[in-house]
Parts: structure tokens; C-alpha cells; sequence
């Protein structure tokens, strides 16, 4: 990669993990009453994976859960929690670019590259808050109850809506605006 | 929407807000720690008291405190209300059809809400008493030793500035472009989940348009002014330790051997 490449993929992953943050704010679909809600935040991180590689599309999400983790309403209840809630939950939805799109033109098979690796960055992601909730209720819930059915139901009930509306949210963007899915 | 201030920093001139970043940062991590040794009533008042103090030594009004346990209200009741009603041991303090109250219960209770507090309200002090640039200061020079695994440190926490740099703009920008469609008749806020989603469409694109321009714009700059990467970069502010910080480690060392010496 020459200076130019790398400058302008260092400073298009930054602020793609400022326009995360910024819709992570945003939250249009409130799901809980606290804690887990549906967010847009998986969008832009996509996007940046398809458009710049795995790379970059995991380090947006990193920085984007390092950011929120200063943020009003962060959850903090244990060290290891912090890190698989923060930092790798998000890191780990770059991974949604191992599917490259560039070198397809035939939109179906655009589509179906698009939802496969949406849904492995989801559940990528799920899965680290699925360990977290784990730890988290290992920790604080009473003796004797199973920690594995709490964490799954609690994250699941919101990862899986929002992984399910970033896919179609990614697919109409992408019939509208190819333009975005392609590096210049 | 209302404004947005990015990270929780609230200027002031308090021992707090003295202290080098690093030597904060280091110190809230491993308090994180240390309050998992907590456990019976004695070691929790020492840590309520050391709190108590330190949040009296920031200045920092106490109804900001409350604001940020608000969002992490929902799960300490819920945590509290599990152990309520599933712990079970000591005497019964209350009994109903379909549960009993134990008296461990209500001790588990108390414990794992004083937890979150605590835990809470030092990540607030940390980020009131620390902008958000000095943190990422403070993980780059913290991080620093992982350029020899070949992290490039420098990069992310340029990255990580310029992203902090950019939140407050791109709030403005969507804010404009959500009123923009507004005017132009754009229903944001009713219909099913499925409507609504489809009238972020013509917000997101725009959105996605104008910041993969501000890039450019960005890159285009940096290059202007020969940036070429971390090697040889100087800072124009530099961090320095100074007693106070190295007082930290005593503080922690005292809070290591109190609690230490007080559990069971």
C-alpha cells in the first residue's frame, strides 16, 4: 500500500468510527428500558469493511467500542467484561468484509456476500457479549442459576434484531449508493 | 436532540484534575481490581469511604454522579431483585407464597449494588477529571511497549483523536441533513420499525457521502504537511509525573493492604 492509500484509509476508518459512535447515540429503536437497544452502529463499520478490508473494518470497530466505553452509560462490572463488551464486541463486526464484494457485479450475488458477512459479524459479535454476560453473571447472580441462559437471552434479544435491520439497512444502501461499498 | 458533549470532561483546577492521565488511568484500573477483594461489610466502607473522599476532592457536583448511574440502574435492580430471591441462607426475613427473602440475600444484595456503584463512580471520576485527548495521550505512551509485537500504538491513537475530533461535527451534520428531510416532508418518528427504517435511508446516505469526503479532505491536509507516520513525531505537550502521582501508588498500596488485611 503506498503513504497516500494509508493516509486516506487511516483517516476514513476514524471517522467511520465517529459516525458509529454518532448513530450509536442516535438510537432509533429503543428495545429495553436500559441496556440493550437496537442501534445503526453496525452500519458504517460494514460499510468500511467491504470498502477498505477486514483491516480497517476491525479497527473502526475498535475504536468505536474503546470510544463508547467513555461515553455516559457505559457498563462497567468487571475487567474482563469491559474488554469483550467494548473494545472486541465491536472490533470483531470488522470482521464483516471477509466476504469481498469488489470483484462481483452481478447485484444477487452482491446481496447474498452482504448478508453472509453481516450475519458471522453479528454473531461474532453476540458471541462476545454472550462470553461477557456470562462472567458478568457468573459474578453477580446467585449461586446455582445458569449463567448461559441469562447472557444469551439478554444480548440475543437485541444483537439479532439489529444484526437482522443492519442487513436490510446494508442492502437497500447498497442498491442506492454502490458508490460507498467501492474505494476510490 | 439535544447538544452533545463528547466524553464526560468537566474543566476544573482540583488535586484530581491535576494528576497526570497515566497515573489515573493505571490507578482506576487496577481499583477495578482491588474492589473484587471487597467482600464483607468492613472492606465495602472502606471503599465507600475512599470514594466519598476523592469524589469531595474533584469538586465535581454530585448530581453529575447520578446522572451516569441512571443508565446502570436498570441492571442493579435487577441483579438486586435476583438475589432477593435466590440466595438463600441465615435466617428468613420474609416469606411469601412464592419466594422468601433470606437474610444473606439481602447482604448479597447490598454488596453487588455497592459494587456497581463504586465501580461506576470511579469511571466517572476518571473521565470528568481527564478530557478524552489526554486519555488517548495516556494509552499511547501506556501501550507504547506493544510496538515491539508491532502494534502500530501511534496510528490508533491518532485514529482515536481524530475520531473523538470528529464526533461533535458529524452530530452537527446528521442533525442538518435529519432537518433538511424534515422539510422536505420526511416522517422520521412514526410507522412501524420497517417504516421508520426506510426514512433513514435518505438521511444515511448523504451522511455516509459527506464523511467519506471529510476524509479526503483530511488525508489531503496531512499529506500537505508531509505526515509520514509515527517515527520521529514530536508532541507539542508533553506528560509529566509528578509527586502527587507517585503518592498514588502509596494511596493504592494502603487501599491493598486495609482491604487485604479486613476481608474474610
Amino acid at each position: 500500500m503506498n503513504q497516500r492509500s494509508k493516509v486516506i484509509t487511516l483517516v476514513e476508518t476514524s471517522i467511520i468510527a465517529s459516525l458509529a459512535i454518532v448513530l450509536n447515540l442516535l438510537t432509533p429503536f429503543q428495545l429495553w428500558p436500559n441496556g440493550g437497544s437496537v442501534t445503526l452502529t453496525m452500519v458504517p463499520i460494514a460499510i468500511l469493511a467491504f470498502r477498505r478490508g477486514i483491516g480497517a473494518g476491525i479497527t473502526a470497530g475498535l475504536l468505536t467500542g474503546l470510544i463508547l466505553l467513555v461515553l455516559p452509560g457505559a457498563f462497567y462490572a468487571n475487567p474482563i467484561q469491559v474488554i469483550l463488551d467494548y473494545p472486541i464486541a465491536f472490533a470483531l463486526l470488522g470482521f464483516a468484509g471477509w466476504t469481498s464484494i469488489k470483484d462481483i457485479s452481478k447485484p444477487s450475488r452482491q446481496i447474498i456476500k452482504v448478508i453472509m458477512g453481516l450475519f458471522t459479524a453479528g454473531i461474532l459479535r453476540l458471541l462476545s457479549h454472550f462470553l461477557s454476560g456470562v462472567i458478568f453473571f457468573a459474578d453477580y447472580a446467585p449461586k446455582g442459576q445458569s449463567p448461559y441462559v441469562y447472557s444469551f437471552i439478554y444480548n440475543a434479544s437485541y444483537i439479532l434484531p439489529e444484526i437482522i435491520i443492519s442487513i436490510i439497512f446494508v442492502i437497500v444502501l447498497l442498491y442506492t449508493a454502490p458508490k460507498l461499498f467501492q474505494a476510490k | 436532540m439535544s447538544k452533545i458533549v463528547i466524553g464526560q470532561y468537566i474543566p476544573g483546577n482540583s488535586i484530581l484534575h491535576q494528576l497526570d492521565p497515566r497515573a489515573k488511568l493505571l490507578f482506576v484500573f487496577f481499583f477495578f481490581f482491588l474492589i473484587f477483594l471487597a467482600n464483607n461489610t468492613a472492606t465495602y466502607l472502606v471503599l465507600y469511604l475512599f470514594v466519598i473522599t476523592i469524589i469531595l476532592l474533584s469538586q465535581i457536583r454530585l448530581s453529575l454522579f447520578l446522572r451516569s448511574i441512571k443508565p446502570v440502574l436498570f441492571i442493579i435492580l435487577f441483579t438486586v431483585i435476583l438475589h432477593l430471591i435466590l440466595t438463600k441462607g441465615g435466617e428468613a426475613l420474609f416469606v411469601t407464597p412464592l419466594f422468601t427473602i433470606y437474610e444473606e440475600g439481602v447482604r448479597q444484595a447490598i454488596f453487588i449494588a455497592s459494587r456497581f456503584l463504586i465501580l461506576v463512580v470511579m469511571a466517572s471520576l476518571l473521565t470528568f477529571t481527564t478530557s478524552s485527548l489526554d486519555l488517548t495521550d495516556a494509552l499511547e505512551i501506556l501501550m507504547g511497549p506493544l510496538r515491539k509485537v508491532r502494534v502500530p500504538v501511534h496510528e490508533l491513537a491518532l485514529m482515536m483523536s481524530i475520531a473523538l475530533r470528529f464526533i461533535p461535527t458529524l452530530w452537527e451534520e446528521t442533525e442538518k441533513i435529519m432537518n433538511a428531510q424534515l422539510a422536505r416532508g420526511a416522517n422520521l418518528d412514526s410507522g412501524n420499525i420497517f417504516k421508520r427504517l426506510v426514512a433513514y435511508i435518505p438521511i444515511f446516505i448523504p451522511l455516509f457521502l459527506s464523511s467519506f469526503r471529510r476524509a479526503e479532505e483530511l488525508a489531503m491536509a496531512m499529506e500537505a504537511r508531509a505526515y509520514r507516520g509515527g517515527v520521529g513525531r514530536t508532541k507539542y505537550r508533553m506528560l509529566q509525573y509528578t509527586y502527587k502521582d507517585y503518592f498514588l501508588i502509596v494511596i493504592f498500596l494502603i487501599l491493598v493492604l486495609v482491604i487485604g488485611w479486613l476481608r474474610v
